[in-house]
């Protein structure tokens, strides 16, 4: 499974960065993540919840490790998550450009392999469950990213 | 005088029906016993894996759980399983022979390979215990395509093999190259052919007790096969086969993967209620069958035929590959069937034929309803179809004088069948049946008329006519026994088992005419290993054939026992008695008539009236093995229509002729060959296992994974006609395939039809409105 596609920050690239390398955020913003901590140099460990389709809120422990890091630019994400329903495994490319606006374009593009009961019985959803759940995740972001300018500029 | 009512040939209603439609049939899963544990499996995500440990530690400790078993606690259990089917002996054969494990324990080959078992006081809480384990694995390339798993440096599905072969074989009749070089045209192809699931109403179930007072083990299996999975479980288990009792109830569709398989479930079950000393029951789920219930895959064949100027075949050549799925277990019967009925009801005097079964990770393939036959029935009519239109012959002249003729039965093919017997088909009648299947589906004023009317106001409607045969009724035999009660009423025991076809109408009306008594009155036990242990299963299309002749064979010998008491009674030779209505008597003196339960008292004689060399009982039993299989054969027309828009289509017509020698109940080979069909349509239009590169099976469920509907099956027009087999002495063939086996080809050659002069042609089944649509863009892209 291939998910790709671009999203522009209400904010600059340096901010969106950091936001992206902060666990406390990203386990608010990502939708399902339950639990997400540093377990070491550019190596994090969580728990999200997903559903697809007719399997329905399943858990899966996901171990993700930072690769090719480029600050404020670009960076890898090697994805590893298990469950009793499937799993996942691939590698996510992340892509920041500073645009002439102050906003920040993020283009990212994941390729995944997709196995057990999510496989079977989620084919046909999985593709739109990972572009929405991709979706939220950002807008979230971008609403963490404004309002911590606000802050900013309000302080 | 009119004699005695006769029911054999005629349609006799169902004697199971009254048990099936309230309900009070036995299936496995109504098995509820006292104290009964339940079972969950813990299933491989991974089609290729290392395995490198399965911690279900944490399982253990939940509430509920009773055991938890890995491959490592299996102890001697714990080894790969039987070899089911050896290969025939054909000379320079190779075969790999790689057997399923009960539990993965290094490795996993496929998606769905069992790796734990739990068992627990309920399903809930062992289906729960299932997430409470985690599998260490580190994941393996993974081989998929059939070509991909044969090139150098692909990964290996076992890798104590130099490759992932797991057979090659060829056979030959006749010289193919010397029939080529003086051939008028050669025309070849490559031509795809996928099957699917079973897609059994029933899933497979398993219930085990140990009885430890009676030192007897009970399993209530939804095998086609209990006699020998009797026998193997008790070799397994160190136990007597008389302390073993399988029992196989009323079983919702076998079609072939429910056959002795020696599937883990059906090991693991037992060994865990000896082991636990309580009853334990599995029920597969509908998502378990997908992965771990056996299907039938694809072929790839590359196959050529040689013709004459008037359309005379004067041979063929093929080479194919077979998807065997990870493990071996059925040896080569399929493959093996796609080789031999690739022949078909031709004269073929040319043949080379080359196949290279192939390991994947992907489940184990073994037969499904036509179980390979299906294959060579597409390959030799696509290439007829092909040979039709180059030569500019009618495709169904092009049949007609390549069908071989009756006195040239019976026909040897010089190559080995499946069950190790030269292919010799035992007698047939082609041309007829060809002729009734055109005269019913009007097959003149379709292509004559309708279609052309139909065209002109822009519809697409098409026509397919195949021809095929059937293997079926073969050995090694079976047995039955049949007793009178002091009722009157018949008792009939036969070790196969019983999955829908009518067993306990078609082995009554066989017994009932030659006892001459009332059908309703011979009850028939099926699949009970204590009533029966002696034989082999259901499959093959072999119950009526194999076990209706064994029945038959010990009712005869039942009532030579009735003639001898009666004559003695009676005091008049035997050849003046006659059996009708319940009774012997006299011909001809009907006051004379004593019933069939006063000679069955007699024949359990008390003290003092015994002569010697007496047997008690109006009871028999007898054996019938064929010297091999018997050929069946039938034609399928299907008329189609496309709409090309949307690439849907529907069957408006469907005629089946078909000649399983004598048939024994019409309405039940019209059932047969009903169902057979749907499962032919969802073969060719609705069903595929879509596996994607990693090996993960997408369509694991009936949402995803489609099945014929009614509205997707037309009313399926059949008629019989009836060559007796000269190999048993019903005269009878099996036909539990025939529905199935053509219905791709048929299909196939109808939608080109529909769409003729689009240059489209259909070289793979199954097809969908997907993959037509793509077709016939293709087509139109080739064109312009």
């Amino acid at each position: 499974m291939i998910v790709e596609g671009t999203f522009t920050f209400a904010g600059p690239r340096e901010a969106v960065w950091d936001l992206l390398q902060n666990p406390d955020v990203l386990v608010k913003a990502l939708p399902g993540a339950k639990r997400l901590v540093r377990s070491g140099e550019d190596r994090y460990e969580g728990v999200m919840r997903v559903g697809v389709g007719p399997v329905t809120a399943a858990e899966f422990a996901v171990a993700v490790a930072v690769r090719d890091k480029v600050p404020p630019q670009r960076y890898a994400l090697d994805v590893d998550s298990k469950g009793a329903v499937g799993f996942t495994r691939g590698t996510a490319r992340v892509e920041l450009e500073a645009l002439a606006d102050g906003r920040t374009r993020l283009k990212y593009t994941a390729e995944l392999q997709v196995g057990g009961k999510i496989a079977g019985l989620g084919q046909r959803l999985l593709d739109q469950v990972a572009k929405l759940m991709t979706r939220q995740g950002l807008e979230a972001l971008n609403q963490e990213l404004r309002t911590r300018l606000a802050r900013g500029s309000a302080g | 005088m009119t004699g005695p009512r006769r029911y054999v040939g005629e349609r006799v209603r169902r004697n199971e029906d009254a048990r099936l439609l309230t309900g009070r049939a036995l299936f496995v899963d109504d098995v509820r016993l006292e104290g009964m544990l339940h079972v969950a499996f813990l299933r491989s995500q991974h089609a290729h894996a290392r395995v490198k440990g399965v911690d279900v530690a944490a399982a253990r400790r939940r509430p509920g759980v009773v055991a938890v078993y890995t491959a490592g606690d299996l102890g001697d259990f714990w080894r790969p399983g039987p070899l089911l089917v050896p290969p025939p002996p054909i000379p320079g054969l190779l075969f790999n022979s790689c057997t399923q494990v009960p539990l993965a324990k290094d490795k996993v080959r496929h998606a769905g390979e069992p790796l734990a078992m739990v068992v627990a006081e309920s399903r809930y809480v062992a289906e729960d215990a299932l997430e409470d384990m985690t599998v260490d694995v580190e994941p393996l390339p993974v081989v998929v395509d059939l070509e991909a798993a044969l090139a150098p440096g692909a990964p290996l599905v076992h890798e104590h093999l130099p490759s992932n072969v797991a057979a090659h074989v060829v056979q030959r009749k006749g010289d193919y190259e010397r029939a080529r070089s003086g051939a008028h045209a050669v025309i070849k192809r490559r031509l795809r052919y996928d099957r699917g699931a079973a897609a059994a109403i029933e899933n497979r179930a398993v219930v085990a007790q140990w009885d430890p007072r009676a030192e007897e083990l009970t399993v209530w299996d939804t095998t086609q096969a209990p006699i020998p999975i009797r026998n193997g479980l008790a070799g397994l288990l160190g136990l007597l086969e008389s302390q073993v009792r399988v029992v196989a109830p009323f079983v919702g569709g076998g079609f072939g993967p429910k056959i002795m398989m020696f599937y883990p479930e059906e090991l693991l079950v037992p060994w865990a209620a000896m082991r636990l000393g309580r009853p334990v029951k599995w029920s597969e789920d509908r998502q378990e069958n997908f992965y771990a219930t056996t299907q039938e895959r694809g072929q790839i064949h590359d196959a050529e035929i040689a013709l004459a100027r008037d359309g005379r075949i004067l041979g063929v050549r093929d080479r194919f590959l077979h998807d065997a799925g990870a493990y071996d277990p059925y040896g080569l019967t399929v493959p093996i069937n796609s080789q031999c009925t690739l022949l078909g009801p031709y004269d073929i005097a040319n043949y080379d034929s080359e196949f290279t079964a192939v390991f994947t990770n992907k489940t184990i393939v073994t037969p499904v309803r036509g179980a390979g036959r299906q294959h060579g029935v597409f390959v030799i009519e696509r290439l007829l179809d092909y040979a039709a239109r180059q030569l500019g012959l009618d495709r169904v002249e092009i049949r007609r004088r390549n069908l071989l003729r009756p006195e040239q039965f019976p026909h040897n093919h010089e190559i080995l069948f499946q069950d190790s017997a030269p292919l010799v088909y035992d007698s047939g009648n082609y041309e007829p049946a060809l002729d009734e299947a055109l005269r019913i589906v009007d097959y003149e004023r379709f292509v004559r008329e309708e279609q052309p009317r139909l065209r002109a106001a822009g519809r697409h409607v098409g026509i397919g006519v195949v021809c095929y045969v059937e293997g079926t009724g073969i050995g090694p035999y079976e047995g039955a026994r049949v007793t009178v009660e002091p009722s009157g009423r018949v008792r009939v025991a036969t070790g196969v088992g019983t999955q829908g076809q009518g067993h306990f109408t078609v082995f009554a009306q066989i017994v009932a005419d030659v006892l001459g008594v009332d059908v309703e009155q011979v009850h028939v036990i099926t699949g009970d290993t204590r009533e029966f242990h002696w034989g082999t299963g259901t499959f093959a299309s072999r119950g009526a054939v194999v076990a209706g002749s064994a029945c038959h064979a010990a009712a005869v010998a039942v009532r030579e026992k009735i003639l001898d008491l009666a004559s003695h009674l009676l005091e008049a030779p035997k050849h003046d008695l006659e059996l009708a209505d319940g009774s012997v008597g006299v011909r001809g003196a009907p006051d004379s008539a004593v019933g069939l339960g006063e000679i069955a008292r007699r024949a359990n004689p008390l003290r003092g009236a015994v002569r010697p060399g007496t047997e008690p009982g109006l009871e028999a039993t007898a054996y019938f093995g064929p010297e091999r299989g018997s050929t069946a054969n039938g034609v399928h027309a299907a008329i189609v229509e496309v709409d090309p828009e949307t690439a849907l289509v529907e069957v408006t017509r469907y005629v089946v002729v078909h000649d399983s020698g004598r048939v024994l109940n019409p309405l039940l080979v019209d059932g047969q060959i009903h169902g057979g069909v749907a499962h032919g349509i969802g073969n060719a239009f609705y069903e595929q296992l879509v596996y994607d590169e990693n090996g993960q099976l997408l369509n694991a469920s009936f949402m995803d994974y489609l099945l014929p509907t009614a509205t997707d099956v037309p009313p399926v027009e059949t008629a019989h006609s009836e060559t007796p087999s000269p190999l048993n002495p019903l005269g009878v063939k099996g036909v539990g395939e025939a529905g199935a086996i053509p219905a791709g080809a048929a299909f196939a050659q109808a939608v080109e039809d529909a769409l003729a002069g689009s240059g489209l042609e259909i070289t793979e089944i199954p097809l969908s409105p997907n993959r037509l649509f793509e077709l016939i863009a293709q087509a139109g892209g080739k064109r312009a």
